[in-house]
């Protein structure tokens, strides 16, 4: 044990730990006092939490389930018109969060909204709001999430169609199995763990999602955790809400753990792999196909981006009250200094964990990564509390000046919650990158007299850097996008164009938020068409 | 202090937690000689070297390079600063490196220790590698990048040369001369060198000294010569698979019977009273063909190696002999035809257990 320790060990160790705090901050807060709002909340709305929360979760779950494996089925095991446009294409989603299509939605088929506008131009003037369906409320809620969330299914679920082997085609047809029968008992059975993969990430954004539900007034777990620490003041009740949250992501986990019991999906044969081919479809089957691929694409990506460029050139004089230089400037700014500090820190805890070989810092690393699954709003509140906690108790005791201004409200505290919430993803991304080098390559290079801080230099960074540059823009990516985090946590006057569109937004101002928005979801694009090639697979 | 250049006394290699290899002492008496360690696979053969190249610790016994302990249970110099060059089984080539940055890499080392004896080029030529200079590792095949590693690990012109299976995966018809070629320049350069390997011939060709571990131990540590015609235990026979034990009843100072064959004469390299029982090592070459003889044996194989023709005889109690009969021989016979053995048999040495 002890001859693992090194600088290595030790800051990999560090690292885990600080990740580690606002997580075990959530489940100390369960003990300890809240006020009375709890006792009342116990009997009022805490039920009807726990119920939105609930049917929000298997409304998205069964329509992302539908929508995801649909395209990926499509695009992957046919050849129709567009198909290997629809196959990065149908991705461009991720550049929509839940909350800007919420502002979409609502505003194409709010009274007098865009629909109204565009059957008054067809039609001429008539009454037409009573027949134009309102997609608002949970309904609402659960198509912005769909929409917005279905691409997770349809990434991981089209890697592992694209991995199936024309032998497993093959012996369905062999059984004299349909299309359709050899799709449910063989191909989905098949890609099931990728499928339930998809659809676990699927979850933790939908328990996880703060604007979205919020835009529709729905009392959900996530916006009860908010509001009490905004309307009640309560940061240990929002705790003890977040801890129920919590329990509800983990019981999914283990569920999901659960059902797949000892079953083995993957064969690793060598040289039993045979690359299918795609089927060819023409006439009434190709037009469907088409279709299908082409309404999701149009009401995933299409649809809200066309509602928001629609609105910015109706309204301009919002364009040009914006400030997008600022917003433009703290955008990069924030996604810089966190991505340094991720992509830095994960760098040394993966090097760590691979010269350590130690098994405790393993499953401490593999703990520490669980802040992806867990939402910005219990990140930020407990981020919150443990400083509060800290700086009344260590640095005030010690006689010290108050560190709350430190990190409360400042771009510090800021860089530090986005390190906990999206560290998953930078160490998920530079591990993968790790796992294909080999681990004599590393006792190569300390025979050749490297030592562990030259070989991690010289030989590994320059091998990971496609890895890093993937991360980096993932990072981005989602540190673009977010908005709860950002919202509790950022300095006064410091706006991104998520705040922007929330905080207008939230005034009914939609109108003005479809600048922010619209900015938002093509620099998202630009970064998601940046990566497509990695994040479809189609580099390996 | 020890006397030879590398010394390895009362070590217990291990990985993993798992002892591989117990008690183990043997070493290298002078510099720029070849050690080759011969084993069935998973015995520990490859761990022993880790261990001398630092990758793995050891708790039991030393590992001493010119007179330096380099490893024990107390103390444990980093594999960087051993000046021990590894080349693995596998290929460990840096992926993100051409083959020719990869070698240089080793050439770099070499500069820091201002040694010029052997450059760049030459080992390119003599490895036979220019053509892939500018390729990566995944471009290469399995042999290129044996020999790539290779060069890698010569041209660093380390204290102690470790070479894992080196030419595994070399093709057969290349393999023959690479290991010529390799034997000269490690020799010019007195490079000392550990060579890990399942194949004895190249073992025996490669070596100096040959050490043997068989059931996690050190069963025989001798030159090449010794270990072939003087194993020193049954194990160490059915490991090199170079010939068979037959029953035999010493009758003299000079020779045995066996009921098969009759009167066997020569040497023994040990004593044994007369009418003891022992196991006789008969290996292919100790018998001579002749058709003109009345000791006649049954053929029931016949395998052709180029220079020769090893038959299998079957004696009458079911004993199945090898037999070497060089493939320019007048005549050749066919399975289930009688054979011809000379006699009397005269054996140089007589190895009995």
């Amino acid at each position: 044990m002890f001859k693992s320790l090194n600088i290595w060990f030790i800051s990999s160790l560090l690292v885990s730990i600080s990740v580690l705090i606002p997580i075990v901050t959530v489940f100390y807060s369960f003990f300890e006092d809240t006020s009375n709002y709890f006792t009342i909340l116990k009997e009022t709305f805490l039920l009807e939490y726990i119920f939105n929360s609930l049917v929000l979760l298997i409304s998205v779950l069964v329509l992302t389930f539908i929508i995801g494996t649909l395209s990926a089925y499509l695009v992957s095991f046919y050849k129709f018109p567009y198909s290997n446009f629809f196959k990065w294409a149908l991705i461009l989603s991720f550049a929509v969060p839940p909350y800007i299509y919420a502002y979409s939605l609502t505003a194409f088929f709010e009274n007098y909204g865009t629909l109204y506008s565009i059957l008054k131009n067809l039609f001429g003037p008539g009454n037409y709001n009573q027949h134009i369906p309102k997609f608002d409320g949970l309904f609402g809620a659960v198509l912005s999430l769909s929409f917005s969330l279905f691409a997770y299914v349809y990434i991981l679920t089209r890697a592992s169609f694209l991995y199936q082997s024309q032998n497993l085609i093959d012996l369905g047809r062999s059984l004299g199995f349909s299309k359709f029968k050899s799709l449910y008992s063989l191909i989905l059975p098949a890609a099931r763990p990728a499928i339930v993969a998809g659809l676990s990430l699927v979850a933790m954004e939908t328990l996880a999602e703060f604007g979205a539900v919020d835009f529709f007034s729905i009392n959900t777990l996530t916006t009860g955790i908010y509001n009490s620490w905004i309307a009640f003041d309560d940061l240990a009740f929002s705790n003890r809400l977040s801890f129920f949250l919590l329990i509800f992501i983990f019981a999914f986990f283990i569920l999901e753990n659960l059902s797949r019991k000892r079953a083995k999906y993957h064969s690793n044969t060598k040289g039993g792999f045979k690359q299918k081919e795609k089927i060819q479809l023409s006439g009434i089957k190709a037009f469907n196909a088409f279709f299908v691929c082409f309404i999701i694409f149009f009401l995933s990506f299409l649809f809200p981006l066309s509602q928001m460029l629609y609105w910015t050139v109706k309204f301009p004089e919002n364009f040009f009250d914006l400030q997008v230089v600022t917003l433009t400037l703290n955008t990069v700014y924030l996604v810089f200094l966190s991505s340094i500090v991720l992509i830095i820190f994960s760098l040394i805890s993966n090097y760590g964990n691979r010269v350590s070989k130690n098994k405790a810092l393993n499953i401490l690393s593999t703990l520490s990564i669980s802040g992806y699954a867990i939402p910005g709003v219990i990140l930020a509140l407990a981020f919150i509390t443990f400083i509060a906690w800290f700086d009344e108790n260590i640095v005030q005791a010690l006689g010290f000046l108050s560190i709350k201004k430190m990190f409360i409200g400042s771009i510090l505290g800021l860089v530090i919650v986005y390190f906990v919430r999206f560290y998953s993803l930078a160490f998920n991304g530079i591990k993968s990158g790790y796992e294909k080098i080999n681990i004599s390559v590393d006792e190569s290079s300390y025979l050749l007299g490297y030592s562990k801080q030259k070989t991690f230099t010289n030989i590994h960074v320059p091998y990971l850097r496609n890895s890093l540059l993937f991360v980096l823009i993932l990072i981005s990516l989602e540190i673009i996008r977010e908005l709860p985090i950002t919202l509790i946590l950022r300095p006064f006057n410091f706006e991104t164009f998520a705040t922007t569109a929330y905080i207008s937004a939230s005034e009914d101002l939609l109108e003005a938020a479809a600048v922010p928005s619209l900015f938002l979801i093509l620099i998202a694009t630009t970064f998601i068409m940046l990566t497509s090639n990695y994040i479809l697979r189609e580099n390996e | 202090m020890s006397k030879n250049f590398l010394e390895i006394k009362n070590v217990d290699f291990a990985i993993g937690g798992k002892t591989k290899v117990k008690n183990a002492s043997f070493g290298i008496e002078n510099e720029g000689e070849t050690l080759c360690i011969l084993g069935p696979s998973g015995i520990g053969k490859t761990t022993i070297l880790r261990t001398i190249a630092g990758l793995e610790t050891i708790d039991k016994g030393t590992i001493q390079l010119k007179g330096k302990i380099l490893s024990s249970k107390k103390e444990n110099i980093e594999p960087e600063h051993r000046n021990i060059s590894l080349a693995f089984q596998d290929n460990s080539l840096f992926p993100h490196y051409t083959v020719e940055k990869n070698i240089l890499i080793g050439a770099d080392k070499n500069k820091e220790k201002k040694k010029k004896k052997l450059n760049f080029k030459e080992i390119i030529k003599l490895l036979d590698i220019s053509k892939i200079l500018n390729q990566y590792p995944h471009e290469i095949s399995a042999g290129e990048a044996q020999r790539a590693s290779l060069a890698r690990s010569l041209l660093t012109q380390p204290d102690l040369l470790l070479l894992d299976e080196p030419l595994s995966n070399v093709d057969q018809s290349f393999k023959e001369e690479i290991q010529v070629r390799l034997k000269k320049i490690l020799s010019r350069l007195k490079i000392t060198t550990i060579i890990v390997t399942h194949d004895s011939y190249e073992a025996f060709y490669l070596g100096n000294k040959c050490a043997i571990i068989l059931d996690s131990q050190v069963k025989q540590f001798d030159d090449p010569y010794n270990v072939y015609h003087f194993p020193n235990s049954v194990e160490v026979v059915n490991f090199l698979n170079r010939g068979i034990l037959i029953p035999a009843k010493v009758t003299g100072e000079n020779s045995l019977e066996n009921k098969d064959l009759g009167t066997i004469k020569g040497n023994f390299i040990k004593h044994y009273p007369k009418g003891s029982d022992v196991q006789l090592l008969l290996q292919p070459e100790d018998l001579e063909h002749d058709d003109r003889s009345n000791l006649k044996l049954e053929v029931v194989d016949r395998k052709f190696r180029g220079t020769n023709f090893i038959y299998t005889l079957k004696t009458n109690s079911d004993l199945l002999i090898p037999v070497f009969v060089h493939s320019h021989h007048v005549h050749q016979h066919e399975v289930d035809e009688k054979f011809g053995i000379k006699r009397p048999i005269n054996i140089d040495h007589i190895v009995c257990f």
